[in-house]
């Protein structure tokens, strides 16, 4: 048999799979978004775009802008937390690199609900840290709290691309920098950074995705002023039961995401293709 | 050596970054051995939440479900990411760069989308919800992660050995099953143990595509932790941490133990020497 025709019939079961159970759905979700809900409630395939005139009125259109803004708050602190920590291992991390690596990986796979559970015991109104100083300080319904869940919550994600580049960054580099009379500053500046930059932004799109479409977090941790889209959609879907308009906030906000999914694809692709040639 | 000193700043943040990494977990691991309800003050050592637990017929059937859809979600989930791994590094197609980039989508698709949409999925079929459509979920959430680790492995192996296999007079088949499976288990190992632990976690994926009962163990937690703080979950959570890093442990001993060199955490991030 030719081998192409071989490693291909390989290809159709998962690739079968993926088509009615990944592309089938989605593109259900999208029909469905053009529908709406009739007087028993029931969920009608249509071609009405009201849905999605719905998605910019004042009781939902805040609640889009607030996703994307506590989710590019997690970046950027996903970012400053992370990065010194996937430096440190790696540049610093001598025989207990893999060890220091784990340990990052380990917290996450405890539950996300009982890791953020976890930050309740600790910080609400009477948990842990305002037991221990007897004092009624308020940590969680706030924005922070939201914002810090996710942080806590996609972590790692950051971590390891970024810990990754630098690995693979030869160390000569930055012996090269000081050579040269480079300042630790200079030559992060000019030579660790450019070559991490790849790193920083597969972590970023990583941390990005998740917390966009995240309700766990703001379900937990905030109050009504800290509601997330995800919790929209999960409401539609469930408790208000109105699945056309649930749908068409879950396109919108695919849609949105489509641009970074495909930077990081795009950047995906490079690489498989030089691991390729 | 590396070039720079150790800036004694940086070493301060990394270890306070690992105290907040651990806090919130040693304090669910302690507070779920407390022989009171409280979770401010320690007032001795005792099981009772892990009993509570136990005894509960009902936590008890979660917790099988669970182990259950994670188990079924492993197998199926493994061969047919293995497979689509082969056939996406083996076959030269005109679609073969494509497929190798669309098959990452739903790695960065947020479980919400995936979630929702499934339901929706599985209630146009009519198929009533149950264990059977969150392990449905589950595997097609799982098979990117696999075809990813050994994807890598596959790549890094090269085509030399399979193509002296070939020359000695083996069939397509007896190369793939003689000569690139062995060459394979490790990361397909590797790769197995984590979609167990991921699964046996995921919450938002068995949200949307639960039955009735038995609800999966994170969609018990989720309704209880909704009714404010309480023991038990602590011991739950404790629990489900040592069946998780089992799974995750065993993922990065077991290529070493079949004799392997490389360690478990390479082969996870697809980055081991040929």
């Amino acid at each position: 048999m030719n081998e192409n025709r071989f490693a291909t019939a390989f290809l159709v079961p998962g690739g079968l799979w993926l088509l009615v159970l990944f592309v089938v759905p989605v593109c259900l979700v999208l029909a469905l978004s053009f529908g709406y809900t009739d007087d028993l409630g029931e969920a009608i395939y249509s071609t009405r775009l009201d849905n999605y005139e719905r998605l910019v009125d004042p009781d939902y259109l805040p609640v889009l802008f607030r996703s994307v803004g506590f989710a590019l708050a997690a970046v950027v602190l996903c970012l400053l937390i992370g990065y010194p920590v996937a430096y440190y291992i790696a540049v610093f991390g001598g025989r207990w690199k893999n060890v220091l690596i784990a340990l990052v990986v380990l917290p996450f796979f405890v539950n996300y609900l009982i890791r953020t559970y976890a930050w309740i015991a600790m910080l609400g109104d009477d948990g842990l840290v305002n037991g221990v100083l007897d004092s009624s300080i308020r940590f969680i319904n706030t924005p922070w709290a939201v914002i810090g869940g996710l942080v806590y919550g996609f972590l790692a994600f950051m971590i390891l691309p970024i810990y990754a580049a630098l690995d693979r960054m030869d160390p000569a580099l930055i012996e090269a920098g000081k050579d040269l009379y480079g300042s630790p500053w200079e030559t992060f500046r000019h030579v660790t950074w450019p070559h991490t930059f790849q790193g920083v932004l597969a972590g970023s799109v990583l941390v990005f995705l998740p917390a966009v479409g995240d309700f766990v977090a703001a379900s937990l941790l905030g109050g009504p002023e800290e509601v997330m889209v995800g919790n929209l959609i999960q409401q539609q879907f469930q408790a208000s039961d109105n699945w056309p308009f649930g749908a068409a906030l879950t396109i919108a906000m695919m849609a949105f995401l489509l641009i970074w999914m495909s930077l990081y694809l795009r950047a995906a692709a490079r690489e498989t293709k030089e691991a390729r040639a | 050596m590396s070039a720079f000193d150790r800036p004694r700043f940086l070493r301060v943040f990394v270890a306070v970054f690992f105290v907040f990494l651990f806090a919130p977990i040693a304090l669910v691991i302690l507070f779920s051995f407390n022989s009171s309800r409280s979770l401010q003050q320690f007032d001795g050592f005792s099981m009772r939440w892990y009993e509570t637990f136990f005894e509960s017929e009902s936590l008890r059937d979660s917790l099988i479900a669970s182990i259950e859809i994670a188990l079924v979600t492993m197998l199926i989930a493994t061969v047919l990411g293995t497979m689509l791994a082969y056939g996406l590094v083996r076959a030269r197609t005109r679609w073969s760069d494509t497929a190798n980039v669309l098959m990452l989508v739903p790695l960065v698709t947020p479980e919400i989308v995936a979630g929702a949409s499934a339901l929706l999925l599985f209630t146009q079929v009519g198929l009533e919800l149950s264990l059977t459509t969150i392990i449905v979920a589950h595997i097609t959430f799982s098979i990117s992660y696999v075809t990813v680790v050994v994807r890598a492995r596959l790549a890094a192996l090269g085509r030399q050995v399979e193509d002296a296999s070939m020359d000695l007079g083996a069939t397509r088949w007896q190369t793939f099953r003689l000569v690139t499976l062995p060459a394979l288990w490790p990361a397909i190992i590797a790769a197995g143990l984590l979609c167990f632990a991921l699964s046996f976690d995921d919450f938002v994926l068995s949200f949307f595509t639960t039955g009735e009962s038995p609800q999966p163990l994170p969609v018990r937690i989720w309704t209880e932790i909704r009714f404010g703080v309480r023991p038990t979950i602590n011991a739950i959570g404790s629990f489900m941490l040592v069946i998780s890093i089992l799974s995750i442990g065993l993922a990065l001993l077991l290529p070493r133990l079949l004799g392997r060199r490389e360690s478990g955490l390479k082969v996870l991030l697809g980055r081991e020497a040929a």
